[in-house]
């Protein structure tokens, strides 16, 4: 009789759904995964070292503290450890019917965003200025997008009817034509594949899946057509398909990415001394979207292979959590979270290789940017969240 | 019920979930895999072009210009050399990929006072490398320049340069032998001389265009110092590294005495002067060999130029008013050494070489008399005299003392009936006077260390056949006799240029040796420590000789030497008073018809002393009446400063004689 929580207190029943008492005695801090938390320490230490090496040489030419974009990203690191520890403590079951707030509450600030108090980068507005800090509401979007529909489908039990497909593609509309409004290509197609991944797991028919593919091709040949994106941002997607080595154009970006990434070699030409691209200042945005690229060069493919072995680990304890969570609301938290970091990893690697189109998308964990690592740190709160209440 | 629920999710919602993860996952695989390849691709199989690519993002070769080598006279004075120029020079990656360029350029414009549209166009000169800055001023002034160095914030790629510059200490003296230098064009670039140069050349080197200048490019022109240097993405330098140091180039000294070519040129331009008043004499020039070993002495061509006006490159207007302007009028293009590059008919001239051939074919002897009427008839053909009456019969000498047209009109004759075509005067077809006139340097050009030297030409059937194709009518009736007869007196097709001339007279003046002539001597290296050494020499070659034994050389020689001193001597009346009896002088004079304008072109050669022939000089002013009357005088001005007659230049020859 009677649940614990998670200091052993008694809870009898959570989200409505009562607790089997075998299970009670079972503490949640016992069922840590330390994998995860091992990968994910793993995954920050690599970037931060990333993030110094690409920054260093610009930055004591300028005559700058070399150590500048090290020091802001191990700030967001232990900021972001502090946000992994708030979303592991209460229970997951409770986002279920907290869903409604956490969208609210994300929608607000990309509101804020677009009103004048929102800071302009680079023609887009997707920062809010917090004197030491720049928000960027998008990343929250993303989790408050994989929390919103997860809590939706559950209810679904399985039984995912055409009309919950058009009410999760409109919850997902919503945000989106706010930040298409910034614009924010890049996260657009991230909210995206989380709609994608989620149905298929939640248990869309197949029929619904394939009409959703065709949908989706239509409506990106008519966006292109009509001329609803800005020519930059069809440029940018197109560059991929024939880069132009050209200063001036969006080519220039993926031309000297690959340079830099190919350059590198197996081995890869060192932190120090030879890495030209990188120390040179060659590959524009190198610390944030195109911190592969540091990577790729100085590490090599030795270096790179294993940070994609790290993803590919970090993937795995994702989609070995969504199976043996006790709920399908933790199963799709957890797979939504791993369709995250897949695509995420997918697109930002593939587009600094010239596969992938250039989109404004981080690299989780390795790209400089508070934001980014904050939401990564709540999405691994959230799977050791499932994960230790997987028997309460 | 709690128990049901709880069955119901992990017997069949589970196990769909769990379908469906796998679906999922697979993606993921299907996703890394592609990743993975793709990184394979590009750091391990194509990651030697990246590489390289990365390498030349970064890495630039900066070439500095080295010091070209200086250019002096056999006796050490200084005929071309260096002075620093302050150049600015802009470096065009930075300046013209950035829209602040416009800028640049006004502020530059309103600096230097030039015209935004030329800066611009000098910027953008596709001959210079991408990489290497590219002058657009030169001898900037210094208030100019510090103010360049101080705001160099408001023209950023724009730099100062020490270029060096070419300069002339004695102005226009021997332009054409000098020659001028340039920045390397795209055609030379793919003439072999560049190409394969052991030193590559490339887009922006300065280096000779015309002259010694050019024939001596490879010695000249130094090494230039390269620096290695890395930039960052916006141009900036990050490092240099000196790869390697350059060196100047090395100074070659020339056979050219710069007092006899002082004496030369004024005699040719007095001559010039006289001779207008009464003809055109457009041009002139003159060639002093020494017969001895076949080095030029002097070298003088009419009109001339200051090769200093393209010495920086950027005189356009001064350079049109060279006569470029005008392609289609030679007398006026004052880049053309008319002593190498120009041939004409020789005249009378050439009469030497008729007079070798038929002693050389044994035709004649040189104790032959030949009758001198007032004409001769060959062939249903007449041939005039230029004296209207009979002069009786003569031997070799009296026939170069008057010139007896007619005399060298048998001779034509007589050697056409013996070597010339078959079909046209029964002769056996050897050509052996075409072998002679080739043998003695004509035909062909001589070999001398300037470029773009003219080859002349000795009309024979071949020739006359070739030509006929591309001229109609020309020709047509095959080889006539009639050519030869003509050629006989150096009239016709046969054309030579005065080297050619001077080479053919040093070799009657020297015993037979036809010599190559050259203008170079040698090539020193001058070491940074002050200490010199001779790298390369040009040694006196002998290329042929004129076959003739002494006694036919003898009346030759005697022939030219009654044209001077003999009463009846064409340039008898030339030489009056000059002291003939301390320095005897030989010599032929030449009257040349251009086609049939009624104009003829004067020539004259020289050699003397006749007792230890030291010079030869070969004399042409074009359009300017008769041999004797408008050469003759050039030579003998020449010759009155060689043999220290005129007291201005008394000594300073004798002094450069015994020198060698």
């Amino acid at each position: 009789m009677g649940a614990s929580g998670i200091f052993g207190e008694a809870v009898d029943r959570i989200g409505g759904e009562p607790i089997p008492s075998r299970f009670a005695r079972k503490a949640p801090l016992r069922h840590l995964d330390p994998a995860l938390a091992f990968i994910t320490l793993a995954l920050a230490a690599y970037g931060a070292v990333m993030i110094w090496s690409a920054t260093v040489h610009v930055q004591t030419r300028a005559g700058l503290d070399p150590n500048a974009y090290l020091t802001k990203q191990v700030i967001y690191i232990c900021l972001g450890l502090a946000g992994f520890l708030v979303v592991s403590l209460f229970d997951y079951r409770y986002l279920k019917s907290l869903a409604p707030i956490v969208y609210g509450t994300t929608l607000l600030p990309l509101l804020v965003v677009l009103s004048p108090i929102g800071t302009t980068v680079q023609g887009a507005k997707r920062w809010i200025d917090l004197g030491a800090f720049n928000l960027q509401p998008s990343e929250f979007a993303k989790l408050a997008v994989i929390v919103t529909l997860a809590a939706y489908l559950a209810e679904r039990k399985g039984d995912v009817r055409k009309r919950d497909i058009a009410v999760c593609c409109g919850l997902v509309a919503l945000q989106g034509a706010l930040i298409y409004k910034e614009p924010d290509l890049g996260t657009m197609m991230v909210f995206v594949a989380l709609i994608a991944a989620l149905l298929l797991v939640a248990g869309t028919k197949l029929r619904h899946m394939l009409g959703l593919v065709v949908l989706g091709v239509v409506a990106i040949a008519i966006v292109v057509q009509t001329g609803i994106l800005a020519q930059y941002q069809v440029d940018r997607i197109t560059a991929f398909l024939d880069p132009n080595p050209n200063v001036q154009s969006v080519g220039y970006n993926l031309t000297q990415s690959k340079i830099a990434i190919g350059s590198g070699g197996v081995r890869g030409k060192g932190i120090e001394g030879k890495n030209t691209q990188t120390s040179l200042d060659y590959v524009p945005e190198q610390h944030t979207d195109f911190i592969f690229t540091a990577v790729g060069e100085q590490l090599g493919f030795v270096g790179s292979a294993v940070l994609l072995g790290l993803f590919a680990l970090l993937i795995w304890r994702a989609l070995r959590i969504a199976s043996i969570s006790r709920d399908l609301f933790g199963s799709l938290i957890a797979s939504g979270v791993a369709a995250f970091w897949a695509f995420q990893v997918f697109v930002n690697v593939g587009m600094t290789m010239g596969i992938m189109p250039i989109a404004g998308i981080p690299l989780p964990f390795i790209s400089f940017g508070g934001s980014s690592l904050l939401t990564n740190f709540i999405a691994v709160g959230l799977l050791m969240n499932v994960h230790m209440r997987r028997y309460v | 019920m709690t128990q049901g629920s709880q069955k119901r999710q992990s017997s069949g919602g589970f196990d769909r979930t769990r379908l469906r993860l796998t679906v999922l996952g697979m993606l993921v695989v299907v996703a890394f895999v592609a990743l993975y390849s793709r990184l394979w691709f590009l750091q391990v199989l194509a990651s030697d072009q990246y590489r390289s690519l990365a390498k030349q993002n970064s890495v630039r070769l900066v070439y500095s210009e080295p010091v070209r080598g200086r250019v002096v006279d056999r006796h050490g004075k200084v005929l071309v050399d260096n002075r620093i120029s302050l150049a600015v020079t802009v470096d065009r990656r930075t300046i013209l990929n950035r829209h602040k360029s416009k800028k640049v350029f006004r502020r530059l414009s309103k600096l230097l006072h030039v015209k935004k549209k030329v800066l611009e166009q000098r910027a953008n000169d596709n001959a210079v490398s991408p990489y290497k800055p590219v002058a657009v001023a030169n001898d900037v002034p210094k208030k100019h320049i510090l103010y360049l160095r101080e705001h160099q914030d408001l023209f950023p790629g724009v730099s100062i340069d020490k270029l060096p510059v070419r300069t002339y200490p004695h102005n226009d003296e021997a332009a054409q032998v000098l020659g001028y230098t340039g920045e390397i064009s795209a055609d030379q670039l793919k003439e072999p001389y560049f190409k394969d140069a052991l030193l590559p050349y490339q887009a922006g080197d300065i280096v000779g265009k015309s002259g010694v200048e050019l024939q001596y490019d490879h010695w000249l022109r130094g090494r230039p110092a390269v620096q290695k240097v890395i930039v960052n993405s916006a141009g900036d330098v990050i490092s240099s590294k000196l790869k390697h140091g350059g060196g100047r180039g090395d100074d070659l000294v020339l056979g050219v005495d710069h007092k006899l070519q002082h004496l030369t040129e004024n005699a040719l331009r007095s001559g010039l002067e006289a001779a207008r008043s009464s003809y055109g004499a457009p041009a002139g020039a003159v060639v002093v060999m020494d017969p001895r070993n076949g080095a030029i002495r002097a070298m003088a061509s009419s009109p001339t130029y200051n090769p200093k006006i393209l010495a920086d490159g950027f005189s356009t207007k001064e350079y049109k008013a060279l006569g470029q302007g005008t392609p289609n009028n030679p007398d006026d293009d004052a880049l053309l050494n008319r002593t190498t590059q120009v041939a004409f008919s020789p005249g009378s001239t050439y009469k030497p070489v008729t007079a070798g051939a038929a002693l050389w074919t044994g035709l004649a002897s040189y104790s032959t008399y030949l009758p001198c009427p007032a004409q001769f008839d060959f062939r249903k053909t007449i041939f005039h005299n230029f004296e209207p009456y009979d002069s009786g019969s003569m031997g070799f000498p009296q026939s170069l003392e008057v010139s007896c047209d007619t005399f060298y009109y048998q001779l034509g004759a007589k050697l056409e009936e013996a070597y010339g075509p078959p079909e046209s005067a029964g002769g056996n077809g050897t050509e052996k006077f075409q072998q002679y006139a080739r043998r003695a340097g004509f035909g062909h050009t001589t070999g001398i260390d300037l470029p773009g030297e003219a080859g002349g030409n000795v009309p024979d059937k071949q020739w006359c056949l070739a030509l006929a194709k591309e001229i109609p009518g020309f020709c047509a009736d095959g080889w006539l006799p009639g050519y030869t007869v003509n050629m006989a007196i150096g009239q016709g097709d046969l054309i030579a240029t005065p080297l050619q001339l001077a080479t053919t007279y040093a070799a009657i003046a020297n015993g037979g040796k036809v010599m190559q002539p050259h203008v170079a001597e040698r090539v020193v290296k001058q070491r940074p420590d002050g200490t010199s050494k001779v790298v390369h020499v040009i040694k006196p070659k002998v290329v042929h000789n004129l076959g003739l034994d002494s006694l036919e050389l003898g009346v030759i020689q005697q022939g030219l030497g009654q044209v001077i001193s003999g009463s009846t001597g064409t340039a008898h009346s030339a030489f009056a008073g000059f002291p003939l009896n301390r320095f005897p002088l030989a010599g032929k004079t030449g009257t040349a018809e251009i086609g049939n304008t009624g104009k003829n072109n004067a020539w004259f050669v020289s050699y003397g002393p006749t007792t230890n022939p030291k010079y030869v000089i070969a004399v042409l002013v074009q359009q300017a009446g008769f041999g004797g009357e408008s050469a003759a005088p050039v030579a003998r001005q020449i010759w009155e400063g060689i043999a220290g007659v005129d007291h201005t230049t008394k000594n300073i020859i004798a002094g450069s004689d015994t020198s060698r």
